[in-house]
């Protein structure tokens, strides 16, 4: 670095000797960066794995306050006499908050500035809270929901009135979801309020990093001054798998497998601390219970981590991995993410991996040790698994990683935030419009929409008369705020766009928290049942208050909650990958331990029916005392085939009155119907043409839209579901989303919201333009349709799936003379 | 449907009502009147619409049988904040279209906090528990010793299975030797689905019929 002041090259050289201090010497990114930030640029800086990233984005604002002369006053740090805020800080999950505190504090202690640092999360203390409402520190570490709730401090203007930076951390995690859309929609306010801000992010690196980095700085700014930095150590990173030593007795289907145990506990065994993702919350307790009853003296050694228990176990089991005292972790997603832990020298993948991307970061948590490669070890739960991590290696090699597109304009979160903005100061509703078209997910956002916003936000809907008495924004001499202070509260409450079912608390009789549970599993539980909970076998005793009280108990039988939460389809890069695979081994190529391992199971899928050429789609047609079968094979991941089974059921349907039920997984799906269908002329079924139509149909009529409605619902406000334990003044303020879904589909259809909804299924969930390429990939290929007397090893998983959407165009009344009623 | 409690024949109306043939009684459960209101008073934007579909719902069900009297086994209201002048109107209005029916109203625990219907509405109040002949009348469920109680409160539904994995939840009766649970009847109020116990009857609408599609009496 050449360019600067002379006082910005003191400061750096100031740098310069706390890195020599510590024995070590920036990195040609680090010093690239705090050049950059120097020069008032913004950027994202990328990495595949490795550290080093804080350090090049946090050292630019301190070697610029230290340029600027400021210096600790004597050794006392007045949080009143530190500096205004100057540094945003946006993580994207609070528990990591508390280690990037101490990773950012201590080069502003090392330094000598007289900055202060704090954290603004939802587990801060309402003392702390109650200060930086008085006064914000010179660098806050925040999340998107804190920080869209301090946009709604009426003052909110004047407190970010000297920020200068915002850096965002795993900004990949952020980028192609709602709180990715949240966080863009408050760049773009303070970036009014504070025209020459810096934004900085850190990322993984992703199929697309162009488009992160313009959604990260927003539209109209200046590209050719944005800096795209890449971070990159060399770093090995090997995958391998676990293979069933009887590849004949490994199951078909099934997701928990448990016949590997033995083979992880001989990997646990190897490593000094191991860390085992799995994919579900309930398969972390089974497994951490399996490795338990298997390994009783590891009591104290072993842990489970998921996103459901209470703060204080999390934290104490984070603690546990960083200082090396636990030789194992079952965890989820929610160690995916940040925190280093050094000694972890073991990573293990129960189940489908779903993604490369995924995969390459769980790598990543492990080998930490310079010249240690990062390793992860696959657990297959059934044989299929063992093509999907071989599929994953080779996509890796070849560097086909999923991209994360950002959302495009979704009015819900939009919603949101033009109500927190009345709430914080209010807004004129042409500057408020120009702003929101800044963030890049708006930049396409039409007149028509924003005043359906604006209206939704003030009268409700559209339908002027359809909606007497609402107030949430009010309008005078054109200046929007918020109608009163309860509406504010309200309003405060339910900021933040992540949508989970009704938390219920669980605790002891005696106090202690334990964590959370779905209200829906709690409402079948009786007095005196047992369910398995953090590692824990508990009595449920009453649900009284939104609590579970329950108490430890002994014996055998436990039911294990189940976490709603979306099925994470396969990427398109992994499927295709997949598809490769199997293609090899059609043309009797076995050329990864995983395919040759699985070779039995795929040649007897090829005896008992076949395996399709890559310009076939396979149909297999079985009859069992359960009804009519039909099981379809596209290999397009599980979001394409939902959309494709429901097309294909409405298209049926539409033949003869008929009900079906439908099953879909990562490579395939199953109608199943009491009758037989009409198959007659197969490729009129899966015609590209009227797609659009057709699938708008089936999706209402398999009512595919209802689950995204509540997100959908939720994040603009239009459900209200309190916080666990506040519930109780709002009780009558509450109503399922199903409740809302058929009320305005009944007396409001063509709200913006339903509409978004369904838009929000067939991009996000259905993936509408991957299902038009399946559709035109089956339109030039061919269809064969073969009866088989037994299901297949494809089939069977499909088969044993009990979580069904249904389709029916048979009369209600005639589809229950079928039936009888079901027991829990 | 036409069944026998406490020895008398009650009909278990697909309109969600259950009518009482000797006193020419319709009972009702969990109308949550002026709930869509409640919500849009409290800036929740829900459409209106339900109210007078469940209005027309309960015409229907009173022409139908000849109904005389009409009692509603607790929250006949949602909240005080729903009581718009809008929804008072709606209600009066088609409350004197039935202007030779007599209403009684069983208070529930949301009528105890929105208070009683407005004089316009020309609807009688009562406590839980209220006896009627053979019957006592409560808006919760609980056995009593002073006769068969018919209740409401839990809206409840059933979910049935059948081949081909397809499954139906639906708003049903709970019969129990001492004891009738009606579903509720608002358009706009949910559903708690029941596992059927020891002992209960259970009696499903689909669309237009009532079947009994669990006999725990058996």
């Amino acid at each position: 670095m050449t360019a600067g002041t002379e006082a910005q090259r003191t400061a750096l050289a100031r740098v310069e000797q706390y890195f020599a201090a510590r024995g070590w010497q920036p990195f040609d990114f680090q010093r690239q960066t705090w050049a950059a930030y120097l020069a008032g640029r913004s950027g994202l800086v990328h990495a595949v794995t490795g550290a080093g990233k804080t350090l090049a984005v946090w050292l630019g604002p301190l070697i610029e306050a230290l340029a600027e002369g400021d210096v600790a006053a004597q050794g006392r740090r007045a949080r009143d006499a530190s500096p205004p805020l100057r540094v945003l800080w946006i993580t994207p999950l609070r528990a990591l908050a508390a280690d990037t505190e101490q990773a950012l504090g201590e080069p502003i202690a090392a330094l000598g500035l007289p900055w202060t640092l704090e954290r603004r999360t939802g587990d801060t203390s309402s003392s702390l809270r109650a200060k930086q409402k008085a006064r914000l520190p010179t660098a806050l570490i925040t999340t998107p929901e804190s920080l869209s709730l301090m946009l709604s401090w009426p003052d909110a203007q004047a407190r970010f009135a000297h920020l200068r930076c915002v850096i965002v951390d795993e900004w990949h995690e952020l980028l192609s979801t709602k709180r990715g859309t949240q966080t863009e929609l408050a760049l773009a306010r303070l970036r009014r309020w504070r025209p020459g801000l810096r934004t900085w992010g850190l990322s993984a690196t992703l199929g697309d990093l162009g488009v992160a980095l313009r959604a990260l700085l927003g539209q109209g700014a200046d590209e050719s001054a944005a800096c795209l930095i890449r971070a990159d150590l060399p770093k090995q990173i090997v995958i391998e798998t676990l293979i069933p030593d009887q590849i004949e007795r490994f199951p078909w289907a099934g997701h928990l497998g448990l016949t590997m145990l033995p083979r992880v506990i001989a990997a646990i065994e190897a490593n000094r601390s191991t860390l085992i993702f799995t994919n579900t919350r309930s398969q972390t307790e089974l497994w951490y219970q399996a490795i338990l009853e298997a390994r009783p003296e590891w009591a104290g050694q072993i842990a489970l981590h998921h996103g459901s228990l209470d703060k204080t176990e999390r934290e104490f089991v984070e603690a546990g991995l960083k200082e090396g005292r636990l030789r194992a972790v079952v965890c989820t997603s929610s160690l995916d993410l940040g925190v280093d832990f050094s000694p972890v020298d073991c990573v293990l993948q129960v189940g489908s991996p779903k993604g490369v991307a995924r995969l390459l970061q769980r790598a990543g948590r492990s080998g930490h040790a310079p010249g240690c490669p990062s390793r992860v070890i696959g657990v297959p739960t059934h044989a299929l698994e063992l093509v999907e991590f071989a599929a994953a290696r080779q996509a890796a090699q070849r560097g086909q990683i999923e991209a994360r597109p950002p959302l495009n304009k979704p009015l819900d979160v939009l919603a949101q935030h033009v109500v927190t903005i009345a709430a914080g100061g209010g807004f004129r509703a042409p500057d408020l419009f120009a702003e929101v078209r800044t963030a890049y997910a708006y930049r396409d956002l039409t007149e028509v929409e924003w005043a359906w916003v604006l209206d939704f936000v003030t009268r409700g809907g559209q339908a002027l008369n359809a909606y007497p008495e609402f107030r949430r924004v009010v309008v005078e001499d054109g200046w929007y705020r918020i109608a009163d202070q309860a509406t504010a509260q309200r309003h405060r409450l339910s900021i933040g766009t992540i949508v989970g079912e009704s938390a219920i608390t669980v605790q002891y009789l005696k106090g202690g928290k334990l964590g959370t549970v779905e209200e829906s599993f709690v409402s079948w539980l009786k007095p005196g049942e047992c369910f398995l909970f953090g590692g824990r076998l508990l009595e449920f005793v009453r649900l009284r208050d939104n609590t579970a009280w329950v108490r430890r108990a002994s014996g055998r039988r436990a039911a294990v909650p189940r976490w709603m939460g979306g099925r994470m389809p396969l990427s398109t890069e992994l499927a295709g990958a997949f598809r490769a695979q199997l293609e090899a081994a059609r043309q009797g190529r076995w050329d990864e331990p995983e395919m040759q391992a699985v070779r039995p199971i795929l040649e007897l899928q090829a005896q008992r029916s076949r395996l399709p050429a890559p310009d076939e789609l396979l149909i297999e047609r079985v009859r069992t005392r359960e009804g009519h079968h039909l099981f379809v094979f596209p290999f397009e991941g599980r979001s394409v085939h939902e959309g494709l089974a429901a097309l294909v059921a409405f298209r049926l349907s539409r033949r003869k009155p008929i009900s079906f039920s439908f099953a879909v997984n990562d490579y395939g799906f199953e109608l199943l119907s009491p009758d037989p269908p009409d198959v007659s002329d197969l490729p009129a079924l899966f015609a590209p043409d009227g797609l659009a139509d057709d699938l708008v149909a089936s999706l209402n009529a398999a009512e595919l839209a209802r689950r995204q409605f509540r997100e959908v619902a939720r994040i603009a406000g239009l459900l209200f579901e309190g916080l666990p334990g506040r519930r109780k003044s709002t009780r009558q303020l509450q109503a399922s989303s199903n409740l809302f879904y058929e009320v305005f589909s009944k007396y409001d259809p063509d709200n913006l919201l339903l509409v978004q909804a369904r838009r929000e299924v067939l991009e996000r969930q259905l993936e509408e333009s991957r299902l038009m390429r399946a559709l035109q990939r089956i339109a030039a290929g061919r269809i064969t349709l073969l009866d088989v007397p037994k299901p297949t090893p494809l089939a069977f998983p499909l088969m044993v799936d009990r979580l069904r959407e249904q389709l029916s165009s048979e009369a209600l009344i005639e589809r229950v003379r079928k039936m009888q009623s079901q027991f829990a | 449907m036409e069944i026998t409690v406490a020895g008398e024949v009650v009909r278990l109306l697909p309109e969600r009502a259950m009518f009482w043939p000797r006193q020419r009684a319709l009972f009702v459960a969990d109308l949550h009147v002026g709930k869509a209101a409640a919500f849009r008073a409290a800036g929740l934007a829900v459409p209106e619409g339900h109210l007078a579909d469940d209005l027309s719902r309960l015409s229907q069900a009173i022409a139908r049988v000849g109904a005389r009297r009409v009692i509603f086994l607790g929250d006949l209201l949602h909240a005080a904040q729903g009581m718009t002048a809008q929804v008072i109107a709606q209600v009066a209005a088609w409350r004197r279209s039935h202007a030779d029916c007599q209403f009684l109203v069983v208070r529930g625990n949301h009528d105890r906090r929105a208070g009683d219907p407005p004089p316009e509405w020309a609807m009688e109040c009562a406590d839980e528990p209220y006896r009627e002949g053979p019957f006592v009348l409560r808006h919760a469920p609980g056995l009593s010793d002073a006769g068969y109680v018919l209740a409401g409160h839990l809206h409840p539904a059933v979910s049935l299975r059948g081949r081909g994995r397809l499954r139906a939840r639906l708003p049903c009766f709970v019969v129990s030797p001492r004891q009738m649970i009606l579903p509720a009847f608002g358009g706009f109020t949910g559903a708690a689905v029941i596992r059927p116990g020891a002992g209960e009857r259970i009696y499903a609408i689909a669309d237009q019929a009532v079947i009994l599609v669990n006999d725990g009496m058996a």
